[in-house]
């Protein structure tokens, strides 16, 4: 399906239905802000991916 | 949400406030596809607009709070969705409120603004967000053109519009 289609069938859901989308959009993105942002990785791994991007 | 909307429907009956409707992107998903959001905007005529000209939201917080409810920035979390209460600020929104839409959620009785206020509201207030929220009313024909054209006329938003058309919809009108 493209996503004209895609955004057309999602307007076209009940105002009930948009709502539950819009409560998971939401509880989501609280997901992920609470998450926090990932640790940074250490030297020896970032030369390991360097290394790694080197061989392909 | 439904539990959101009941809470400020008992509010409604108690005499807290008077007639509201849902607007911003909320709102908005009356007539698109959902888009995330964090809040819901709550434009409501509070009683004491009439022919006061200090408008305080305190018995909304004090009526909400003792409820259970709790006040974060300038929003109070009902049943999990932080709201904001919005008094009109001015005849267009106040328009809107009064022009708004029924509706339901789950079977909880509610008002939306038109999409013609919506996007009315949103040229108005003209943040980015605001812009990108009016083409989408516009691609999806989520709003009646003419109805629109009339509303932006009788607020003195035509020129504005015209604007708006030349900057982002330069070749679509009319379409």
């Amino acid at each position: 399906m493209g996503n004209k289609e895609m955004r057309k069938r999602l307007a076209a859901l009940s105002f009930s239905e948009k709502v539950k989308i819009l409560e998971k959009l939401r509880d989501r993105s609280l997901a992920l802000a609470g998450a926090g942002l990932r640790p940074k990785p250490s030297e020896d791994v970032l030369k390991k991916a360097k290394e790694k991007r080197k061989e392909v | 949400m439904k539990e959101t909307l009941q809470v400020i429907n008992q509010m409604q009956a108690d005499g807290v406030i008077g007639k509201y409707a849902i607007g911003g992107a909320v709102g908005a998903t009356l007539f698109l596809e959902p888009a995330a959001t964090l809040d819901v905007d709550i434009f409501v005529i509070l009683p004491a607009d009439l022919g006061s000209l200090l408008i305080s939201l305190t018995p909304i917080y004090d009526y909400l709070k003792a409820r259970g409810a709790t006040a974060k920035d300038e929003h109070v979390v009902i049943a999990g969705w932080p709201v904001q209460f919005l008094p009109p600020g001015n005849e267009l929104e106040r328009e809107a409120v009064e022009q708004s839409v029924k509706t339901d959620v789950e079977g909880v009785p509610t008002r939306v603004m038109s999409a013609e206020h919506l996007v009315a509201i949103a040229l108005n207030t003209g943040r980015s967000k605001d812009h990108i929220r009016i083409l989408q009313f516009i691609e999806q024909e989520a709003v009646d053109r003419k109805k629109l054209e009339s509303l932006l006329e009788s607020h003195g938003l035509t020129r504005k519009w015209k604007q708006f058309e030349l900057k982002y919809l330069e070749g679509a009108h009319g379409q």
